[in-house]
């Protein structure tokens, strides 16, 4: 948007040195964007276990992000250990944060519609991914989490550090047996 | 009346007020609290109620009754259904996927069973039963780890997954009872939750409606408290008016009294004087004193009644004018002196050297209440001495600027003292003391009160203080301001200042209707070398004023016919000027204030108070008639 703005601005070529506010902003949103990992990303080596696709800035599988479990376990590791209603007891779960995972992908949506392998579909707000520390674990207790178990991928909320989250509407977002997420 | 009247809603309010006893109240907060509890307990209860619903929410029972056999079915379509070679590897990884998903659906649903009375159902126990029978005997091709060698492994397995469809299908079938099962449950709650909630709604709206019935009792009661009150108030109004108007018709009374019987003061005591010019043998002349010293007691009596009644009815306006501190302490000593050592008393009067001499103040009062607290303690002391002691308060120097000082004149006798009691009641009307003392001493009683009122008026205070037998000390504290040019307008101290010269021979012409006081003035002006004319009413004066020449004229203010402020008004308003401009002097019984300044409005120049004194008379006659006689108009034809 605000690359289109200084593209439309006549002026801009008679003053290139000038810049207002807005355009500021906006060169500072590229180069943001520049800053990330650019192109394509690697392809996964072993079998697939998280497909991203939608709104993404970035692909390595036609329009779609896929990740097998190492290039999960490359993006920066998170241990929670919290309470849920799956589990009797406290639970330690690990795996990359939600946002950096959406990073990676460069996701640019408002909503994440997440869908589990049993085509179970719920939407979490990108904003949720923001404003709460939310781990797509990948490991249960340290240990990979089966299918059989609930896994691979399991979308955990803090639930023991913020009491506003345990009610059901986080709940049935944590979607488990986790496959894609389609960013809307 | 009207207050007696009043005085019954009060005491009826005060009753009503005893008579209601506080038991209601510990009732009504133990109900409160009955009701605030049952709420919390209502509201506790539909939050675990909610919290039921909630937990077999999410991943609830009925989901996983049908994800089950929805997995089942998806299991079944990848399943190999003819022999042959062995599966593809992504063939393969789809029906291990699927597999582990059907086995982590029946594993939740054994977890749902367990925790719900669905556990107990015949159906649903057989159906995971199976299901884990296939498990097993699957696990051993598609366990963790293994990888089926051909076909053949799976194939064995078709005819027990197929044979799983009748239990899985039922629990399909049976979700349908469990979700009314529930829903029976849980509207079963909700009916229970409803009544009590509508019982506990009754409680509140009869809980409610005994507090308006309260609230209404509590507004009737204050609605009759107030509307006591205001008969109170209205009643207390009624008997304040009352009051007042008694008291304005006291006053009044008053003041018709005071001037009715001062008319005839001047005639007793004018003859009375006249009586004293002729000659009379030794017993004679006694009886005479003893008449004159009752005449002028009398009138001291109606004096002191006039302005107690003043005082109270706060018509007593305190003047502050520029005047002599030093003449007025002189004239106390000349008049008081005769008297103290009449009886062998020693009088001294001991100034303060910084006390001003001229200040602002009123002279005739300040002279009153230091008249009065002197007489007092001469006629209370038999033997010693008083003094009179002028000094400022606390014994501080007075600084010199304009802000009032507060000075002290003390009074100290040696005489009887006074005790303790009666000090208190010393200046309360009528209370000389003790009733000995009054018999003692007589007295009108008035004076003290008058005294302090004054000096209260003033700004001051009068304290006692006196040890029985040894003399008392009477305090009259007063703030005294300096005059701003204390050379100009000093008053003239009255009757010290009457010039003692004869008057010359003067053309006075007197208005007077009343007999006996024309025969007075007729007697004393003659005394005075004077011949007087005179007038019996107010026309006739206009008459002689307007058609003769006189160097002064005394009017009556009271006249039949035209009153003497008319008369006036009449001869200030002759054609001709100097009979218009003669020196009119007022005669009259009337003391208050407010006639001084009618008079000066109407033109009158002077103003003499009855029963006329010789000496007042006299001064008044050098001071207007002698000024005006010797004027320039003396010198100017007469016309007419």
């Amino acid at each position: 948007m605000g690359a289109a703005r200084i593209g439309l601005n006549p002026a801009q070529a008679d003053q290139p040195m000038k810049l207002n506010r807005r355009q500021i902003f906006a060169t500072g949103s590229l180069a943001l964007l520049g800053s990330m990992p650019a192109g394509a990303l690697d392809r996964p080596a072993s079998a697939v276990v998280l497909s991203v696709r939608g709104k993404v800035s970035r692909s390595n599988d036609g329009d779609a992000v896929q990740f097998d479990m190492p290039m999960l376990e490359r993006l920066g590791q998170r241990s929670l250990t919290t309470r849920t209603p799956w589990y009797d007891g406290p639970r330690k779960f690990t795996g990359p944060l939600l946002r950096d995972v959406l990073q990676a992908a460069g996701a640019q949506g408002t909503t994440i519609r997440a869908a589990a392998l049993n085509d179970y579909k719920v939407d979490i707000p990108v904003a949720d991914a923001q404003r709460f520390d939310v781990v797509m674990a990948r490991l249960i207790d340290d240990q990979p989490i089966p299918v059989r178990a609930k896994g691979p991928l399991f979308i955990i909320y803090p639930f023991d550090d913020r009491a506003e989250l345990r009610v059901p509407q986080y709940f049935s977002r944590c979607a488990w047996q986790l496959r894609t997420l389609e960013i809307l | 009346m009207a207050v007696e009247d009043a005085r019954d809603p009060v005491a009826a309010a005060a009753r009503t007020a005893r008579r209601q006893p506080a038991l209601w109240l510990p009732l009504l907060g133990a109900t409160v609290l009955a009701l605030i509890a049952a709420v919390a307990w209502l509201q506790w209860r539909q939050s675990s109620l909610m919290s039921l619903a909630m937990l077999s929410g999410g991943d609830n029972l009925v989901r996983s009754l049908y994800q089950a056999d929805y997995e089942y079915l998806r299991l079944r379509q990848v399943w190999p259904q003819a022999p042959g070679a062995v599966a593809t590897e992504v063939d393969l990884d789809a029906l291990q996927l699927r597999y582990d998903i059907y086995v982590s659906r029946i594993g939740l649903l054994r977890n749902a069973a367990r925790a719900n009375a669905i556990g107990s159902r015949a159906d649903v126990r057989a159906a995971l039963r199976e299901a884990d029978a296939f498990i097993a005997a699957a696990d051993r091709v598609l366990g963790s780890g293994r990888r089926p060698a051909d076909r053949g492994e799976l194939l064995g397995l078709q005819a027990a997954l197929l044979a799983l469809e009748a239990p899985m299908r039922g629990l399909t079938l049976g979700a349908g009872e469990v979700v009314s099962e529930s829903g029976t449950r849980l509207a079963a709650a909700g009916r229970l939750h409803n009544r009590l909630g509508i019982a506990a709604t009754l409680l509140l709206a009869a809980l409610a409606a005994v507090f308006a019935a309260f609230a209404l009792r509590q507004l009737a009661r204050e609605r009759d408290r107030s509307e006591q009150l205001e008969d109170l108030a209205a009643a207390l109004k009624a008997a304040r008016t009352a009051a007042e108007q008694a008291s304005a018709a006291k006053s009044s009374f008053l003041a018709n009294m005071s001037h009715e019987i001062r008319t005839p003061f001047m005639g007793l005591q004018g003859m009375l004087r006249l009586l004293g010019d002729t000659s009379l043998d030794e017993r004679q002349a006694r009886y005479l004193r003893i008449a004159s010293a009752s005449a002028r007691h009398l009138l001291t009596l109606l004096d002191d009644i006039l302005d107690a009644s003043r005082l109270e009815a706060g018509q007593m306006t305190i003047e502050a004018v520029p005047m002599d501190l030093s003449t007025l302490l002189s004239d106390i000593e000349a008049l008081m002196r005769p008297v103290a050592e009449g009886k062998g008393l020693r009088l001294g009067i001991e100034v303060h050297p910084k006390l001003p001499a001229h200040v602002l103040a009123d002279p005739t009062r300040l002279r009153q209440v230091l008249f009065n607290l002197m007489s007092n303690a001469i006629k209370f002391t038999e033997r010693g001495s008083v003094r009179l002691l002028v000094h400022p308060l606390d014994g501080a120097a007075p600084a010199a600027h304009e802000s009032p000082q507060p000075w002290c004149f003390t009074v100290a006798d040696t005489g009887i003292g006074i005790d303790a009691g009666t000090q208190a009641r010393l200046f309360q009307r009528f209370s000389q003391g003790d009733d000995s003392r009054s018999r003692r001493f007589g007295g009108t009683g008035l004076g003290l009160e008058i005294s302090r009122a004054l000096a209260r008026r003033m700004g001051g205070d009068i304290t006692v203080s006196s040890v029985p037998g040894e003399g008392s000390r009477f305090t009259f504290r007063v703030p005294l301001a300096l005059p701003h040019d204390p050379d100009t307008g000093m008053a003239a101290s009255v009757g010290a200042s009457a010039a003692q010269r004869p008057p010359p021979r003067l053309r006075v012409l007197v208005a007077e209707d009343n007999e006996v006081n024309r025969l007075v003035l007729d007697a004393m002006l003659s005394g005075l070398g004077q011949q007087a004319a005179f007038a019996v009413d107010g026309n006739q004066a206009v008459e002689l004023a307007a058609s003769q020449d006189w160097d002064i004229v005394l009017m009556d203010l009271h006249m039949p016919e035209l009153d003497g402020l008319s008369a006036a008004r009449a001869i200030r308003a002759l054609p001709e000027r100097r009979r218009a401009a003669v020196p009119i002097v007022a005669l009259t019984a009337d003391v208050f204030p407010e006639t001084r300044e009618r008079c000066s409005a109407a033109g009158i120049v002077d103003f003499l108070t009855k029963p006329v004194d010789p000496g007042e008379l006299a001064a008044s006659l050098a001071r207007r008639g002698t000024a005006w006689a010797d004027s320039d108009w003396q010198e100017q034809p007469v016309a007419g």
